[in-house]
């Protein structure tokens, strides 16, 4: 489902990711692990098609991803949920939900059956859907987050350091949501990177390990 | 004080509706330059210039007008067809050839290329109208004038600045602020204004919106530059006095409000034709003390917003 090959990513010049290797399959789950600063963010955001790749090559779902612009990646089934969560503040959480299914035009039947799905894998969203996005806590926000990558990310979702600064019990809350994600949606590929291998251990499949912009499997 | 008020009265009421019709123009001018800045990040310096050549443009059609002998009403359309035809010929060519190749560099680069561009501009209406003032104010004269109440008194002044300006202004203030929160366009704006990258992700064509919101702002500037033409003569210069009223109103009010942007403009026309009827030598300095006063009690602008908690 998501490809790198020999991949390298300088940001303002300094190389960040150097000749890396990942692959996510259709349906797979699997964890980046690294330190701060390794480049986790930087290798999402290459797949998201945000950086410009120096060398090497992108697929997603086998198809080269250069040539691909970066918001095309939603039409293809790929939701993304930043590190900082990155909400639009100004709107509601449902609103935010709501916006990349309608910027792909979904019809309204297709849209009320992933936004039901959603509430319904993440369901505290029901309760602060009508609030202002800008309002929340950061746990919240991750959950929104995690809800508005899925609205659109019926082949894959790209998770960056979903339990970073969360407190113990939303973590757990958090990791629940994705084992149902697991449960409900077994053909989404999931790309979850995080500091700390023991949080991820019973949630994935796979791991990689990125140091200092070099990834090795685990 | 009851005495001043006496002998000046008259001359508040007229500075009050000056005020008014100058602030409606300014409002277009400096919505149009807060959209393209939250959108595309750029402090569009020739913002200004196509406020003139909107002006120069209306009135230039003004005059074809009067020589072709077709009804006199047509003029006040023509206004609008002024504006959307200096918006539609300027605004994508700039954005596509100047600011879409140069986005990746610093912003300083993006802020000295709109600068060149308002120098080229300018001397462009040079070229194209002269220096010797252009004037056209056949929809001013077509719709006569109302006697406001006043007191005792009457103040005759132009229905088309004491209706025509201002309700052009509130109807794009409620149209603008409507499309921003009720349309899926106007939504795609907010969320590039917002965060572009995170847009991107979420399947939203950033460029396209920045092309589009730089164009429908060069449409707004020259449509305050068209709607304000028939009330003044058009010289050299017109567009860097506008440019730098509208930073004053872009700042005085923060970024990204459009009500705020209104209520800026309405304060600082206001102010400035005040300035004019009882102390004429403060009428430049005027808007930029009305900003200064706000930005030292409140940095972010009137409206502004502190940014959101990230954490």
């Amino acid at each position: 489902m998501l490809r790198l090959e020999g991949v390298s990513v300088a940001i303002e010049g300094a190389p960040v990711l150097r000749e890396v290797a990942l692959h996510v399959p259709p349906g797979g789950r699997v964890a980046l692990i690294g330190r701060n600063g390794a480049g986790k963010t930087t290798t999402l955001r290459a797949l998201m098609g945000l950086l410009p790749v120096q060398q090497g090559r992108i697929a997603l779902d086998g198809q080269d991803a250069g040539g691909i612009p970066a918001h095309h990646r939603a039409r293809m089934g790929i939701g993304y949920a930043p590190e900082e969560r990155r909400l639009f503040g100004g709107f509601t959480v449902r609103d935010n939900l709501l916006l990349p299914a309608q910027v792909l035009r979904l019809p309204r039947a297709e849209l009320e059956r992933r936004l039901g799905l959603v509430l319904t894998l993440l369901p505290e969203l029901r309760d602060v859907a009508p609030r202002r996005a800008a309002g929340l806590s950061g746990g919240q926000g991750k959950m929104v987050a995690l809800g508005r990558a899925l609205m659109v990310g019926t082949r894959a979702v790209l998770l960056d350091e979903p339990f970073q600064g969360l407190a113990p019990a939303l973590a757990l809350r958090y990791a629940e949501a994705l084992a149902r994600l697991r449960e409900a949606l077994p053909e989404v590929a999931i790309l979850i990177t995080e500091s700390s291998p023991a949080l991820l251990r019973s949630l994935v499949d796979r791991s990689y390990v990125i140091e200092r912009g070099e990834i090795a499997p685990a | 004080m009851a005495d001043w008020l006496a002998q000046n009265g008259l001359l508040l009421g007229l500075a009050a509706l000056d005020g008014l019709s100058n602030a409606a123009a300014i409002f277009m001018v400096a919505v149009g330059l807060n959209l393209v800045f939250g959108v595309l990040r750029v402090l569009n310096v020739a913002h200004g210039s196509l406020y003139a050549i909107g002006g120069y443009t209306a009135a230039s059609l003004g005059l074809l007008l009067a020589a072709s002998g077709l009804p006199e009403w047509f003029s006040l359309p023509l206004l609008l067809v002024a504006a959307l035809l200096v918006g539609a010929v300027l605004g994508p060519p700039i954005e596509k050839l100047l600011l879409r190749p140069t986005r990746r560099y610093e912003p300083v680069l993006q802020l000295l290329i709109t600068f060149a561009l308002f120098m080229i501009l300018e001397d462009l209406q040079k070229l194209v109208w002269g220096v010797q003032p252009v004037v056209n104010d056949a929809p001013l004269r077509l719709l006569g004038t109302v006697d406001v109440p006043f007191g005792a008194d009457v103040i005759p002044f132009t229905t088309y600045q004491l209706f025509v300006l201002p309700g052009v202004a509130l109807v794009t203030l409620i149209a603008l602020a409507w499309f921003l929160r009720r349309t899926l366009s106007g939504r795609m704006i907010v969320a590039v204004t917002a965060d572009a990258e995170a847009a991107r992700a979420m399947g939203i064509d950033a460029g396209r919106v920045m092309l589009l919101t730089f164009t429908a702002g060069a449409a707004l500037a020259a449509l305050g530059g068209a709607l304000a033409s028939p009330t003044v003569s058009l010289v050299p210069g017109v567009g860097a006095q506008t440019i730098v009223l509208s930073f004053a109103v872009v700042a005085t009010a923060g970024l990204g409000q459009i009500e705020g942007a209104a209520i800026a403009a309405l304060l600082i026309g206001l102010g400035r034709a005040f300035a004019v009827y009882f102390e004429p030598e403060l009428e430049v300095v005027i808007p930029y003390l009305i900003m200064v006063v706000v930005l030292l009690v409140r940095p972010q602008g009137l409206f502004g917003v502190v940014e959101t908690r990230r954490i």
